[in-house]
């Protein structure tokens, strides 16, 4: 280059300035990293100072008055005031009416051999009545996937959570659809609300049970109870939603035109025009609700939960996997139940065709109260027939296809743990646990602060400062070590399989049984497998937690890639992108937004069973869960470690949606 | 402007303003500023800005506007689906801005109805339902409303469709199913906002002649709202063209497009055809000395267009009449200079 | 809703004709049948009790005039299941003795240990816990009245610290805790932070690990394992990987039969509340207590006697839970051991007027 040509075009500054350390400290990643490389630094010159362990029988203040508190709750349960005019009377209705529903499908009377209605019987009314509010396949489908269920030699655990689940939604609908509706017409109702339903999003299943079970007792009501405050704010949530998404409606507005009052347009317009998302609202929390019945096992509720959880115990796979094949195969009955309804009220039929469904109908009641009688008088139809059961081969097959696998991979599995556990985990959580607490808690909330703004930084210091006044820091932040590995490769294998489902109409078809299996098969199936492969190790808990948040992560993910708007894919292929490109420059760019969301779904899903992992040896807080469940004398430090676990949710929550909403 | 006391419809001083403290703009020196400058100083927008009309009855009203000059914020001001900041809007001498939430009510249901741009069907009901969805509300009963469905469903020619969804209809029958729930309670006043915009351009010709036919069969009072001025010029009696919120000038299509009161109305109707809107009175001479007064007789509002045959032929001037009253006369030559000016090539 | 409107309608239809039909049908055949022989339907599932039931019911029907009485007032209790296979044993045969002589209705649950178990009692969820480690945890409980100690199941206890057979051969004095941080560096993983992996029992077992390391000074750090499953699986590979390991483990377990294990011991025990223990001593033995619901001893049900005159020894608790663990169902292993020990069984039901 001669000096004449930069006389003539002297050339911009700009390209040098980008590597000039003013703009390297102006960006906020290049902030996080410093204050990353400084927490490393100081941390491991202060390792093991100021670390607030605490042995697991040791108390801290606060955990010993917990346990005061606990025990105080139970001595009062017979006299004080609360209990006999509220918890006790909430419990006995609730109990009374779950027991209605149990008595007529699942559990004899005294001195009966079957219910009310035996097995054929059920069928009948679920096939009439999905025939009613759907059509005929679906109704067959619906039916031969309960009679699975009793092929699989578990017909009575299938009522009880069948009838659990049932129970539990009615009560969940009755509360949570005028609640939602509600809060779809009102922005005061649901600012209101909304604080509650966020928390509710947030709350790990596992930890609300034992405070639930200390006022409630164990038991049918508590297992209610728990579902439905697991179901309730996902109903309230897509209900409200329904009635939202219609304002600014042209109709909306043609009605209020024609003169129509507040209740005349809910009940003839927004209500009618709403029906199809509130549907998919019962749809959603109808699985929820079946999903935590099956969890509520671990408080007494009935059902298909059970066998699972003396699968753990007893190692029985199969047992294990048969009851969880039924879990499944209620999960889909129910599912295409609901949403069949609201295909159903899309298609029109002619005069004729209407005619026929009538005559249709009318056969089928018929058909149907013959087998409710038949079911009533006739053995067979009663009790499931034994010569159909081939529940035992299933799970023999299980045994042996589980026996195999993890006797042929647990070499490899057990060399990518230690690998991983000793370059990853390890390093990851001595940081976290052996730093002094208030330097993690600095650097924590500062990286909250550059992350999310001075009001996520605030909201950081005040709840991990909670979590220390606890007095479970140690394990908070070990816990958080595998919460954080966890959601990591969630977001691998999610954003790898997202992509592809997403890209791919094929891929998404072969996934799709896969996830849903994995978004309804109760975490316990495959506790197991996991220790057989892994080992009681904190590995294993973070396996526990990628199975479980996976499906939803990848469902996200595929969702955010397939929002990209083909438009801009053309325009990139026009222009000769190569598919990777197109992925790395256009699609996962585009889709961020869905990327956070993931990123805070997967979080969010990890955390809820950081209890589990405590039974797989993962430690940490969910291990303190689980003993004070067990242990009357640990109860505060159980209830400690649950708080805590929500305190870790929350600030997590609170730093990835921040930036997600920073990236929109 | 006074309001006639005969008029259907007495609006005046209108006014809506959105943004915070909107009810402060009106009546101070705010509301003398630009749209702009009150945007800067309040952080208000005024939708509407000081209205005042009067609709005559039976007259179809059109209000002309493009897009974003307020004139579908001030067909719902009329209505109360918005509320007007200030104002008044009568209709039969009672003010529909301040009636009680009960009384506004009565009148939606009885006095006056809305056909709207995008139909605004209720997708779950069927044809006849939807078309007697307001005498429902209203406690007719199951077998009256539906009689009186299907008479307004004859009337606008979708004897046949009862049985169907909204979503089974074309864009153009869902808008006739549109009227006939505007006809079904016999309002005194219908309001049509921009009901053929969403529409293919033949449909759209269509509709407006079904509009015209049943404004003829009916006489119904109407307001109609569109952005597309050969379409007021074609449906409406009087025209009110709004820009920024205010309205510039009111009149007929013939005012307009020869008595622009500014620039802005006169850059809109510059390329309105002048023989399709002017009359021969507005094109007449005075009559002169020399003129020869055999030519035939033509009454003064009768458009040049439909004039111009006759002109041509003649050997003489056409005389234009105001009753017996010659008021001037027109040759060839006015209505080849007005032809020739419509075609700018 | 769209048309749907006429179909609800007729499917309202339906169902209340379907109630009333099945109101008209009252009084099901199938219940009625089974309550005629009354203790012989539920019995008639176990395969055993199968033929004297179909063969000779009408014969025997007077002869067991009393014990037909019986089984009617025993009623519905239940028992709550606790997570081992040797309880799992114990509660199955008590269980299946119920059912089959007294004619009870017996709910299983699956309960965790101690506070979860005890509450459920005091809710009237469950009623009996067949064995109980826990040395007064229940006092809270039993003040109120909720629950009553029972006495022991005949079942004794010891929790300890074992290692493979295999260690024990290799390195003879490991067997001695004292000698354990030799040999420290031979248990470490990556699991235990430089220093040897001691597995601890699950949530709700006593454990004094933590107490244990710290009173010696051992170069260990206690790993919480979370679930039996989880120490047997270590043991298992500990012993046939020869890999070393140092685990909690207790008997009865039948376990302890298959994979040859080798306590290391502490000196003498000296405490028996857990929260006292100074973590120098070993562990101690413990008789294993039955808790029963104040309700069932006070009804004056069969099955109240059945479980206060219920007792065991270790060794017939592992022949049951080794038939479990080896994939024979409970009820079957249950009733194998039951057949084999009538005697046993009718000393149980002694004062309740019934007999196997």
């Amino acid at each position: 280059m001669s000096a004449p040509v930069l006389e003539e075009a002297p050339a911009p500054p700009a390209p040098r300035e980008r590597w000039s350390l003013h703009r390297v400290f102006s960006s906020k990643a290049s902030w996080v990293l410093v204050v990353l490389a400084v927490w490393i630094i100081l941390g491991s010159i202060l390792s093991g100072i100021h670390t607030l362990t605490l042995a697991t029988a040791a108390q801290s203040p606060f955990t010993s008055w917990l346990t005061e508190v606990a025990s105080a709750i139970r001595g009062n349960r017979t006299e004080s005031v609360a209990f006999v005019y509220f918890f006790n009377p909430v419990r006995g209705g609730i109990e009374g009416f779950i027991e209605v529903i149990r008595s007529v499908i699942a559990v004899p009377g005294a001195g009966d051999v079957i219910p009310v209605i035996g097995w054929l019987g059920v069928i009948a009314i679920v096939g009439f009545v999905v025939f009613a509010t759907s059509n005929w396949r679906t109704s067959l489908l619906c039916m031969a996937l309960l009679f699975a269920c009793g092929a699989l030699g578990v017909w009575s655990d299938t009522m009880d959570t069948l009838a659990m689940t049932l129970g539990s939604v009615a009560l969940s609908l009755a509360i949570g659809l005028p609640l939602g509706i509600w809060a779809g017409l009102s922005d005061r109702a649901l600012a209101v609300m909304r604080p509650a339903l966020d928390l509710a999003q947030i709350l790990p299943t596992l930890v609300y049970l034992a405070p639930l079970a200390l006022v409630f007792l164990i038991g049918v009501a508590s297992a209610t109870i728990a579902t439905m405050v697991y179901s309730i704010p996902i109903c309230v949530r897509l209900t409200s939603h329904a009635i939202r998404e219609l304002r600014g409606s042209g109709a909306l507005e043609a009605a209020r035109s024609m003169g129509s009052t507040r209740w005349q347009m809910l009940r003839k317009v927004e209500l009618p025009m709403a029906k199809r998302t509130i549907i998919l609202g019962v749809n959603q929390t109808t699985l929820a609700a079946l999903s935590f019945v099956v969890i509520a096992a671990l408080i007494a509720a009935p059902g298909l939960g059970k066998p699972i959880v003396t699968a753990l115990t007893i190692r029985n796979v199969g047992d294990g996997v048969v009851a969880g094949l039924a879990v499944v195969f209620l999960a889909i009955m129910l599912d295409r139940a609901t949403t069949a309804a609201v295909v159903r009220s899309d298609t029109i039929l002619s005069d004729e065709g209407r005619v026929r469904r009538r005559i249709a109908l009318a056969v089928a009641a018929v058909a149907a109260v013959a087998a409710i009688i038949l079911s009533r008088q006739v053995l067979w139809a009663a009790v499931f027939p034994p010569a159909l059961v081939i529940g035992e081969p299933v799970g023999a097959a299980a045994d042996a296809a589980t026996e195999w696998f993890t006797s042929t991979f647990s070499w490899l599995t057990t060399g990518v743990a230690e690998f991983l556990t000793v370059w990853v985990l390890n390093p990851l959580e001595s940081l976290l646990v052996n730093s002094p607490w208030w330097l993690t808690v600095v650097a924590i909330s500062l990286i909250g602060l550059l992350i999310g703004g001075r009001v996520v930084g605030v909201v950081t210091v005040v709840l991990l400062t909670a979590i220390v006044v606890i007095g479970l820091w140690s394990d908070a932040m070990a816990t958080f070590a595998q919460v954080l590995m966890a959601t990591a490769f969630t977001m691998i294998v999610g954003v790898v399989l997202g992509v592809l489902a997403g890209r791919s109409a094929k891929v998404e078809r072969a996934l799709k049984p896969i996830l849903d299996a994995g978004q309804t098969l109760p975490a316990f199936v495959y506790l197991v497998p996991v220790l057989a492969l892994f080992g009681p190790t904190r590995f294993a808990a973070i396996v526990c937690g990628v199975f479980y948040a996976a499906p939803v992560v990848v469902r996200v993910v595929a969702d955010g890639v397939r929002g990209v708007s083909s438009d801009m894919v053309e325009s990139a292929t026009a222009q000769g992108s190569s598919s990777w490109q197109i992925i790395r420059k256009v699609q996962l760019p585009a889709s961020s937004k869905s990327l956070m969301l993931a990123v805070n779904q997967g979080l969010i899903f990890v955390l809820a069973v950081v209890v589990i992992g405590g039974l797989v040896g993962g430690g940490g807080l969910g291990y303190l869960v689980l003993v004070g469940q067990s242990k009357p004398e640990l109860a505060g430090k159980g209830l400690a470690a649950g708080l805590a676990i929500v305190l870790l949710g929350v600030v997590l929550d609170r730093i990835a949606q921040s930036s997600a909403r920073r990236r929109s | 402007m006074t309001s006639s006391p005969d008029a259907t419809i007495a609006v005046h001083s209108l006014w809506k303003v959105f943004g915070p403290k909107a009810d402060t703009v009106v009546g101070t020196d705010l509301a003398e500023l630009s749209r702009a400058d009150l945007l800067a100083q309040t952080g208000c927008v005024a939708a509407v800005r000081d209205v005042s009309f009067d609709v005559a009855p039976g007259e179809v009203f059109v209000v002309m506007g493009l897009s974003g000059s307020g004139k579908s914020t001030l067909v719902r001001c009329l209505t109360r689906l918005i509320e007007p900041t200030s104002g008044s809007v009568l209709l039969d001498g009672e003010d529909i801005a301040q009636a009680s939430p009960k009384r506004l009510r009565e009148l939606r249901r009885t006095k006056f109805s809305m056909v709207f741009q995008h139909f605004g069907l209720l997708p779950h009901r069927r044809v006849i339902d939807n078309i007697a969805y307001s005498l429902e509300i209203n406690g007719v009963g199951r077998e009256a409303r539906h009689a009186r469905a299907r008479e307004v469903i004859e009337l606008v020619g979708l004897t046949g469709y009862d049985q169907h969804y909204p979503e089974q209809l074309s864009g153009g029958m869902q808008q006739r199913v549109g009227l006939a729930r505007a006809l079904a309670v016999d309002p005194e006043v219908m309001f049509l906002d921009e009901p053929f915009s969403a529409l293919d351009p033949l449909i759209r010709r269509d509709m407006q002649a079904e509009v015209m036919r049943l404004h003829r069969d009916l006489g119904k009072t109407m307001v109609f709202i569109t952005h597309d001025l050969a379409e007021a010029m074609k449906v409406g009696d009087r025209i009110a063209i709004m820009r920024d919120g205010a309205v510039v000038q009111v009149g007929t299509a013939e005012d307009l497009v020869a008595r622009p009161v500014d620039d802005y109305v006169a850059d809109f109707t510059r390329d309105i055809p002048r023989s399709h809107v002017l009359t021969l009175q507005a094109i007449a001479r005075p009559v002169r000395g020399d003129d020869d007064l055999t030519g035939p007789r033509l009454p003064g509002t009768t458009i040049v267009r439909d004039a111009a045959r006759a002109i041509l032929d003649s050997q003489h001037p056409v005389q234009v009449v105001s009753g017996d009253d010659v008021v001037g006369v027109v040759t060839k030559d006015e209505v080849l200079r007005l032809i020739s000016a419509d075609d700018p090539a | 809703m769209r048309h749907s409107r006429p179909t609800t309608r007729i499917a309202l239809v339906a169902a209340i004709a379907s109630t009333g039909l099945v109101l008209a049908a009252c009084g099901g055949g199938v219940n009625e049948a089974a309550q005629e022989p009354a203790a012989e339907a539920p019995a008639a599932e176990a395969p055993a009790a199968e033929e004297p039931a179909a063969e000779a019911p009408a014969e025997e029907a007077p002869a067991e005039e009393p014990a037909a009485a019986a089984p009617a007032e025993c009623g519905e209790w239940g028992i709550a299941m606790h997570p081992w296979v040797g309880y799992t044993a114990s509660a199955q045969v008590i269980t299946n003795v119920a059912q089959s002589a007294l004619g009870c209705t017996i709910e299983q649950a699956q309960l965790d240990e101690a506070g979860v178990t005890y509450d459920a009692i005091e809710a009237g969820s469950t009623d009996v816990v067949i064995e109980d480690w826990g040395g007064g945890r229940w006092q809270e409980w039993v003040d109120r009245g909720a629950v009553q100690e029972v006495g022991n199941n005949g079942n004794v206890g010891l929790i300890g610290m074992y290692v493979p057979q295999w260690m024990c051969d290799e390195y003879p004095d490991i067997s001695d805790a004292a000698n354990l941080n030799k040999y420290a560096e031979l248990f470490v993983t990556p699991e235990s932070g430089g220093k040897g992996a001691w597995y601890e029992g699950p949530p709700g077992y006593t454990t004094i690990g933590e107490k244990m390391i710290e009173a010696n000074k051992f170069d260990f750090k206690a790993i919480n394992t979370g679930s039996e499953q989880a120490l047997i699986d270590v043991l298992t590979k500990g012993s046939e990987e020869k890999t070393p390991v140092i685990a909690y483990f207790y008997e009865p377990q039948n376990f302890l039969a298959k994979v040859p294990l080798c306590r290391v011991n502490f000196p003498a025990n000296d405490w028996t509340d857990a929260a006292e223990a100074s973590g120098l001593t070993d562990y101690p033995k413990t008789e294993l207590k039955k808790l029963a619901s104040t309700e069932l001893m006070e009804s004056g049900s069969p099955f109240a006697t059945l479980v206060q005159n219920f007792s065991w020894t270790n060794e017939d608790q592992n022949q049951v839970a080794l038939d479990i663990e080896s994939g024979t169902s409970p009820e079957e292993a249950a009733q194998k051991w039951i057949d084999a020990n009538m005697d046993t069984v009718n000393g149980w039901l002694e004062g309740t007027g019934a007999s196997m």
